[in-house]
């Protein structure tokens, strides 16, 4: 009696340590949590104001700027040991528009547990996606119709959209400037961005991060390609950059326009 | 005895059962078949198979003209069944508020075996082409959001769109499908053209017709390929400029300096249905297409070479010739198209 009654407490001594052990392990990385990405568009060392503000290229063309918008896409997070998650691909897309606070945070849920390190997105709508044509859209049509997000003498996505009016040492009267990048007859122009995160972001079930990340418009035009507005400005008209050899070299400025400036882990 | 009459009285109620038979309806697949005369299918079907309801939703959207902002300008306001889905007589079409465009309506048929849409192909997938002329504000200058509104308001939509779906959702996706899978099933392939090439009954030729499809063979047949008429490229085909409009035709969507001018070759069939015919309606009749041919080609940078052999602008065709190739090209109407019930308004 007394052996079986020693086993019996030595079994249930057993089953709580390991019982025990697994939970500690387990609480810390089990379970989903939230992430938010901030999305805050700035211009160079300024904070972005819309239409007010001056603001100044490289080449000498002052920029004052009335609507900046971007598609957002294909988030994949990367944890530090290496491993992926690949947010759920119907979800994943979104408008990001500076006129829009609501619009420049990015909530997303259901993450896995864990450390992540490096945050990739996709601006525009990938290539895979669109070639399904209507399939798997979901509502993002109607969303990208309601803010003006799409082409209708073709049947594209705007992947992005930046207007405002420009003025330079040639071109002395504020003229109207519209980029718009996104599918040409030529080039796709759809593009990822990988950005390292400075500190990890801890996502747990009772933990949601926020990854803040910088946008520098500046780079649209002002990046590793310089696209001069003013010479883009054809019979005075306005500079209208929507299509043609300009887009690739704006869409190679895009990986240089982002990243995190900090992690909150609240 | 009494027993019998309650029985009577009572079996009549059990019959209205079978109306809860609608509610479960099972949407049903509609077959695809590819005419043996034709060349392979380019739609991906697997993305978007055409079923009943789907067709009827899509026929439905096809029709109704309150996509457009005056809620009278739908697709078949300027695609008009009798012409081969074109718009009879008019060189361009008027949309909403009487607004004006450049290009002529062309025609709904056997889209599903083409890789790209408009004269400048400004779309490649079917499913997206409706959002050109749906949202263009000279045509039916709708949107989205007011349109699934629109809809999500119509018991019949909602019925609809609950069956044609797995998901039954009322949105932009479902939407393009469905007029997506209307437009796949639109196929003009019955002609005595067709019937001719796969040795059916009432598929003979006249003597003449055959005169002028040996004709069509030796100087059309390179651009106007195949069974449908087409090889899907881009050409200039050497009509003088409208400097009131300069389309540019291709390279709006390129913007390649080769592809100035350049438009997509059309299939022609049905070709008596469809005038006036290029891509901004500028000639009334095939007489007047096939003299431009002979001598009304301009030379230009983008000329397509086929146009221009040894100095000579064009094709030259006697008139003997010309009328030939008319009777021929007349053989390319498909009455069972043009009034196939399945596709009409009414």
């Amino acid at each position: 009696m007394k052996s079986k009654i020693i086993k019996i407490i030595a079994l249930v001594a057993i089953t709580f340590a390991l019982g025990s052990c697994s939970n500690d392990n387990d609480e810390e990385t089990a379970g989903v949590g939230k992430l938010g990405v901030e999305f805050d568009n700035v211009f160079g060392s300024s904070n972005l104001i819309l239409n007010t503000q001056n603001n100044v290229t490289s080449q000498g063309e002052t920029l004052k700027i009335s609507d900046v918008k971007y598609i957002v896409s294909n988030i994949v997070l990367t944890k530090e040991d290496g491993t992926t998650f690949v947010y759920p691909k119907a979800k994943s897309y979104f408008i990001v528009n500076e006129a829009d606070a609501a619009t420049q945070e990015i909530a997303l849920e259901n993450i896995p547990a864990g450390d992540y390190t490096k945050i990739k997105f996709g601006i525009g709508v990938d290539k895979t996606q669109f070639d399904l044509g209507a399939s798997g859209q979901g509502d993002f049509l109607t969303i990208a119709d309601k803010a003006g997000m799409l082409w209708s003498w073709s049947a594209g996505y705007k992947f992005v959209l930046f207007e405002g009016t420009f003025t330079s040492a040639s071109v002395t009267t504020p003229t109207s400037f519209m980029v718009h990048t996104g599918q040409t007859g030529t080039d796709y122009n759809y593009t990822e961005v990988t950005l390292d995160l400075p500190t990890k972001a801890l996502v747990r079930t009772n933990i949601t991060p926020d990854v803040h990340i910088f946008a520098d418009v500046a780079k649209i035009i002002d990046g590793k390609n310089k696209i001069k507005l003013s010479d883009n400005n054809e019979g005075g008209m306005g500079a209208m950059i929507m299509g043609g050899t300009n887009l690739p070299l704006i869409t190679a400025n895009l990986s240089n326009m982002f990243t995190v400036n900090h992690v909150h882990n609240d | 005895m009494q027993a019998k009459y309650l029985l009577l009285f009572v079996l009549p109620l059990f019959w209205n059962c079978s109306e809860d038979a609608d509610d479960v309806y099972k949407n049903i697949p509609l077959a695809v078949e590819v005419p043996s005369n034709f060349p392979p299918l380019a739609y991906d079907l697997s993305t978007n198979p055409p079923t009943e309801k789907g067709f009827e939703l899509g026929k439905k959207l096809f029709y109704d003209g309150r996509l457009s902002s005056d809620g009278l300008v739908s697709c078949g306001f300027c695609h008009i069944q009798q012409d081969a889905f074109t718009h009879h007589g008019h060189t361009v079409s008027h949309g909403v508020d009487n607004a004006v465009g450049t290009r002529n309506t062309p025609p709904i048929q056997n889209l599903a075996y083409q890789t790209t849409f408009m004269y400048d192909g400004a779309t490649n997938h079917l499913d997206l082409q409706p959002v050109i002329p749906f949202t263009n504000p000279v045509e039916m200058n709708g949107n989205f959001t007011k349109a699934i509104a629109m809809m999500k308001a119509d018991p019949e939509y909602q019925k609809l769109f609950k069956i044609a779906f797995t998901d039954g959702e009322i949105n932009s996706e479902n939407m393009l499908k469905a007029l997506g899978q209307f437009m796949v099933m639109l196929t003009s392939s019955n002609s005595r053209f067709d019937k001719y090439r796969r040795h059916e009954s009432g598929g003979t030729l006249t003597n003449e017709e055959l005169d002028g499809y040996a004709v069509f063979n030796a100087k059309c047949a390179s651009c106007h390929a195949t069974d449908l008429f087409t090889d899907n490229s881009f050409r200039n085909n050497g009509l003088p400029i409208n400097p009131a409009v300069n389309d540019v035709g291709r390279y709006r969507v390129t913007e390649l300096a080769t592809d100035y001018y350049k438009f997509k070759v059309p299939s022609l069939r049905n070709i008596e249905k469809t005038a006036p015919y290029m891509h901004d309606g500028r000639f009334f009749t095939l007489e007047a297409v096939l003299e431009h041919y002979n001598s009304g080609v301009i030379a230009s940078e983008t000329l397509d070479p086929i146009l221009n052999k040894n100095g000579t602008l064009g094709i030259l065709l006697t008139e003997i010739e010309k009328t030939k190739l008319i009777a021929f090209l007349k053989t390319l109407t498909d009455n069972q198209y043009l009034t196939d019930k399945r596709f009409s308004e009414f």
